[in-house]
């Protein structure tokens, strides 16, 4: 206990070396933190938007529907199971001909009046020119030009195969991180779109809002929101790993800024470490006691980036991180505009625990030195 | 000068009072059917499709029973040379020289276009009565390329045909048509069709030049020419074979 | 003096070995790391690159306003006279054209026909002529699960799901059906000569690689293909090189009345990458920032050490009459060169380690559950002239800073006590 009073003091002592060395630290565990943080959110956000706009807490599927082959889509609809508090939607293919060009989308069945997904269906309803009410994503009305109030031509089969064709008027375009359920795909209500196919009563999946146990799915196949969320799960830890071999980086830096003021120290007190052999320390002792200066540094650190880093996080944290838009389109990854870092306690007291466990070793290394000085010699200031 | 064009504005009332009053639209599309519809043809054509870079000519070779049994061959360009198609109701096998493959190709590709053409499968098959598939109603009478039309509305009254609605225009001497619209369920133009060339074959009357536009699309559509036409051939049965894809 | 200077930092060991070592590893850790993060931040800018955007892409006019959709028949024709005459442009850019197509895969049983389906994802790019580093680009022969890479015509890389499912493995054939540019049928064989993972649903689900000039020949896109992609030299996307390439090119060739006309378009315009690119850029500069003043602080500390050590020979040289100005300025000389050496020393190491890692990348694939991906789990550091720039600036600026403030020191002592102190 004394060791670690003395350290302080000693430290206090040091003055504007030992700030700076502080400061590089809080430097580190801002960023380590700030880092892991965006991660940690960024996931936190993408499974929060999945499950708001698109997987709700877990989908039952038609056996045949398979979201990757569109040929699935032909036979993947059905009478529906009684699942209790869910959403049914029914695909179907179509086509559209925004400026005499076909483009294929997924037309989607939702009922307009559900609100378990964010999707803004209740605008589905309105229309007063004739033209069938649809809403749509706001990369898909960027890529294929299109506005609210734009009317153009859909064609789709009906049950028996036979081509349709109507106009469609884009009554709302709704913006979401979720690009799986924006990017070529046109969503109108289900029962328009079983009276337009035929399928009355049909859907190709149901969105649960609730978790389904094994058995409440009707037959169906479930697919649970473990499952459909893994692919982000996997993307974030890929990104994790490029994340952590920079904070290693910059960690070994801060370290080095330890160890080369411990160095310093050790060389600039010998007279000090002389005077508390000769007062009765063992050398183990005055050891520990750099050791543990070297180690304090790490702890003011923690303080300074505590002091700096509260007010900071927390005002990321509410407000978020505007970032581009659209960074890996396509590639059906949920992610945001603007980011929510999470700092959780976990990720904050376990970097805290690096930090301070680490400088304290490399405190140590050069403080061994200590343990095999004269102490005469030392206590004279000689240079060994 | 007067005298002559009272006369011939009787003349033309009175053709069209006759030519009403002695044919139900029924009876017309019947006549329709007759020129059209066979047992089974052998047919050979060209079709240009034409396109933005360039235009494409492909020849083909048909034998038709119905609307359910087709077999197709093409015999140009080189790239398509060879390429046989096979349909037996709804299933569609398709034979490719080159792979030496025979491929199932699901049910709703019969809907999609032929070769990039503006004509889906159907459109080529089709060999039903429109008497079995429509409804009729004389809407009047009008003159395409200097040829008197009866013009038509038909109305499905099955289920399943490929053009709910269509309004045809027919020869009012050779009952044949002459111009074709077909709508969607929704009232929605999908294609217009335009023939000409209009030759008697084994004692019909048939259109020889068909000009098909898809309406949804940009472009300026397909011809269909007809080399030849037969009608009430003998076809053996083997060419409704998957064996004969590949021979 | 200088000469003189230089031999006294070379004699004495612990002037030169420690604070230049010091230097040297700072001045590596800096440009290392602001190479990575360079690297790091460019990742999803990349990921673009290497499979959609190049670092500038040439397609039709037509083709670029309906790019989502991957249109084949607004492709590029005559695009081997458009390759090379970039090529004699820019022969410092590699060029590579590719073509994205989609239909069905087909396969066979014993008699030929049918026995399995899939929707087909198709991706043909230049990969038999091993000089334009395509293979790589699209980290083809990492993914690869099973086989090789295709080095012949008629050879392709089918998805490891597709393969399992239809029970497929290296040699069986398989058939793709699909359309040409023109929209005629075509249908073409291909031996499978590996089975790859691609880490993306879509593609794992039915993916198909294979040559540009099979692709070529089966849709019916003699001497064209979608895309014409350039990609710098070094792998690193240059923005204002990029940008004036486009603008000498479409001034040149883009009709705008002509919608097969071709025109070229950086990345940076492509898929709306600018505001990641820009972040992207203040994001890195931030955070070297935040570096160079970290090892800043650590090489002053240096120059702190260095000072204290020679204590007593400075007392020795005031107390000698040496005026303190004098041995305060060959202290910054001195500080200068170690400075210098260090960070040349620490140049030279973080290049030596930031360079082949922007070349080979680091695999980082075996840390990452779900390994394998196409998309890089591969990470490479981006070396730029002011990386190197970034690494001087702590190197000499620290360490003289360092050693000027710790030199301050000798201002203060006192000449009457310098005997005291230095009484033996």
């Amino acid at each position: 206990m004394l060791a670690l009073k003395l350290a302080f003091k000693n430290l206090m002592a040091a003055g504007l070396r030992s700030w700076l060395n502080a400061i590089v630290l809080a430097f580190a565990y801002l960023l380590i933190i700030f880092f892991n943080g965006l991660m940690d959110g960024w996931n936190a956000q993408g499974k929060k938007q999945s499950i708001g706009w698109e997987f709700g807490q877990g989908q039952v599927w038609h056996p045949e529907y398979d979201p990757y082959d569109p040929f699935s889509l032909e036979d993947a609809h059905d009478l529906f199971p009684e699942v209790s508090a869910s959403v049914p939607v029914l695909v179907r293919q179509a086509s559209i001909y925004p400026s005499g060009r076909m483009q294929s989308v997924l037309l989607k069945g939702i009922p307009a009046n559900q609100n378990l997904l964010e999707l803004p269906t209740h605008n589905l309803v309105a229309s007063n020119t004739g033209a069938i009410p649809v809403i749509i994503g706001e990369r898909m009305a960027s890529n294929s030009k299109l506005k609210v109030g734009d009317q153009l031509l859909m064609r789709w089969r009906d049950k028996n195969g036979t081509f349709d064709a109507q106009d469609i008027e884009i009554v709302s375009i709704f913006s979401t991180d979720v690009q799986s359920i924006d990017l070529g795909h046109v969503w109108i209500d289900l029962e328009r779109l079983q009276g337009l196919t035929g399928y009355t009563n049909q859907a190709t999946y149901l969105v649960s809002s609730t978790e389904l146990e094994e058995g409440e799915t009707g037959g169906w196949p479930h697919h649970t929101l473990g499952a459909l969320l893994k692919p982000l799960d996997d993307l974030i830890a890929t990104k994790k790993i490029s994340s952590s071999i920079m904070y290693i980086i910059l960690l070994g830096l801060a370290l080095l800024a330890i160890f080369d003021t411990q160095v310093l120290s050790i060389f600039k007190r010998q007279k000090e470490i002389g005077t508390y052999v000769a007062l009765g320390m063992t050398r183990w002792e005055v050891v520990r006691l750099f050791t543990f200066e070297g180690g304090a540094i790490s702890i003011l650190g923690a303080i300074m980036a505590a002091v700096i880093g509260t007010p900071l996080f927390y005002y990321l944290a509410k407000s978020g991180l505007q970032l581009p838009a659209a960074s890996t389109e396509n590639s059906g990854i949920t992610i945001g505009d603007v980011m929510y870092p999470v700092f959780g306690l976990g990720l904050v007291l376990g970097t805290v625990v690096i930090i301070v466990l680490t400088s304290t070793l490399v405190s140590f290394w050069p403080a061994k030195r200590i343990s095999k000085l004269d102490p005469t010699q030392a206590l004279k200031g000689k240079i060994q | 000068m007067k005298k002559i064009i009272a006369v011939l504005v009787g003349a033309t009332a009175l053709w069209a009072f006759s030519l009403s009053s002695e044919l139900t639209p029924e009876e017309i599309i019947k006549k329709v059917d007759e020129n059209m519809v066979s047992e089974n043809r052998v047919t050979q054509s060209s079709m240009t499709i034409k396109g933005k870079r360039k235009n494409r000519v492909l020849t083909s070779k048909s034998w038709t029973i119905g609307s359910n049994q087709s077999f197709t061959e093409y015999l140009s360009p080189a790239r398509e040379k060879g390429t046989k198609m096979l349909k037996l109701k709804e299933e569609l096998w398709i034979y490719s020289p080159a792979s030496d493959r025979t491929m199932r190709i699901s049910g709703h590709m019969m809907r999609q276009s032929v070769m990039g053409s503006d004509l889906s499968y159907e459109d080529m098959m089709e060999d039903r009565e429109l008497l079995e598939m429509y409804t009729a109603k004389l809407l009047g009478q009008e003159e395409i390329d200097g040829r008197k039309v009866f013009s038509l509305e038909l109305n499905a009254k099955v289920d399943d045909v490929a053009y709910p609605k269509r309004k045809s225009w027919i020869d009012a001497e050779r009952f044949v048509p002459l111009k074709e619209e077909l709508f969607a369920k929704s009232g929605k133009l999908l294609k217009r069709v335009t023939m000409s060339n209009v030759k008697e074959v084994q004692g019909r009357w048939y259109p020889t030049k068909m000009i098909y536009k898809d309406m949804l699309k940009d472009g300026e559509g397909t011809m269909m020419e007809i080399i030849s036409i037969q009608f009430n051939q003998e076809i053996p049965d083997y060419i409704f074979t998957k064996a004969a894809l590949k021979k | 003096m200088i000469k003189f200077l230089i031999k006294g930092v070379i004699r004495d060991s612990t002037r030169s070995k420690f604070p230049i070592a010091i230097v040297a590893i700072g001045v590596f850790f800096t440009i290392f790391l602001s190479a990575f993060i360079g690297g790091v931040l460019q990742d999803a800018v990349e990921v673009n690159a290497r499979f959609t955007t190049g670092h500038v892409k040439v397609s039709t006019l037509a083709f670029a306003e309906n790019s989502t959709q991957a249109p084949l028949d607004l492709a590029l024709l005559g695009m081997d006279s458009i390759k090379s005459g970039l090529q004699n442009e820019y022969p410092k850019m590699m060029w590579v054209p590719r073509v994205s197509f989609g239909g069905l895969l087909d396969v066979p049983d014993e008699n030929g026909e049918t026995k399995g389906q899939g929707p087909c994802t198709g991706m043909a790019a230049d990969l038999l002529n091993t000089e334009n580093g395509e293979l790589e680009r699209m980290n083809i022969n990492k993914t690869i699960v099973e086989g090789r890479a295709p080095e012949k015509r008629g050879e392709a890389l089918v998805s490891e799901k597709f393969a399992q499912k239809m029970k497929l493995k290296p040699g069986d054939v398989v058939t793709y059906f699909g359309s040409t540019m023109y929209g005629s049928m075509c249908f073409q064989n291909f031996t499978i000569c590996g089975t790859i993972s691609f880490g993306q649903q879509m593609l794992d689900k039915g993916g198909l690689i294979i040559d540009i000039s099979d692709a070529q020949q089966m849709l019916d896109m003699e001497d064209g293909s979608t895309e014409l992609l350039g990609y710098f030299e070094g792998g690193q996307y240059l923005d204002d090189e990029a940008m004036k390439i486009a603008q000498e090119f479409n001034a040149r060739s883009t009709d705008s009345t002509d919608e097969f006309s071709s025109v070229m378009i950086p990345l940076k315009k492509q898929n709306q990458l600018e505001g990641l690119l820009n972040t992207s850029e203040s994001m890195s500069e931030i955070m070297v920032g935040i570096f160079v003043l970290a090892m800043s602080i650590v090489l002053w500390n240096v120059g702190l050490l260095g000072g204290l050590r020679r204590y007593k020979e400075f007392g020795v040289r005031l107390a000698l009459g040496e005026a303190k100005g004098k041995i305060y300025r060959s202290l910054l000389v001195e500080a200068t060169v170690i400075g210098v050496v260090g960070s040349v020393f620490g140049v030279i190491l973080g290049l030596a380690a930031a360079i082949p890692l922007q070349i080979y990348g680091m695999d980082v694939s075996e840390m990452v559950p779900s390994s394998n991906m196409m998309m890089p789990s591969v990470y490479r550091a981006a070396v730029t002239p002011s990386t190197v720039f970034m690494g001087f600036i702590p190197g000499i600026i620290a360490m003289v800073l360092g050693q000027a403030l710790a030199g301050y020191g000798i201002y203060k002592r006192d000449t009457a006590r310098l005997f005291k102190e230095l009484e033996v």
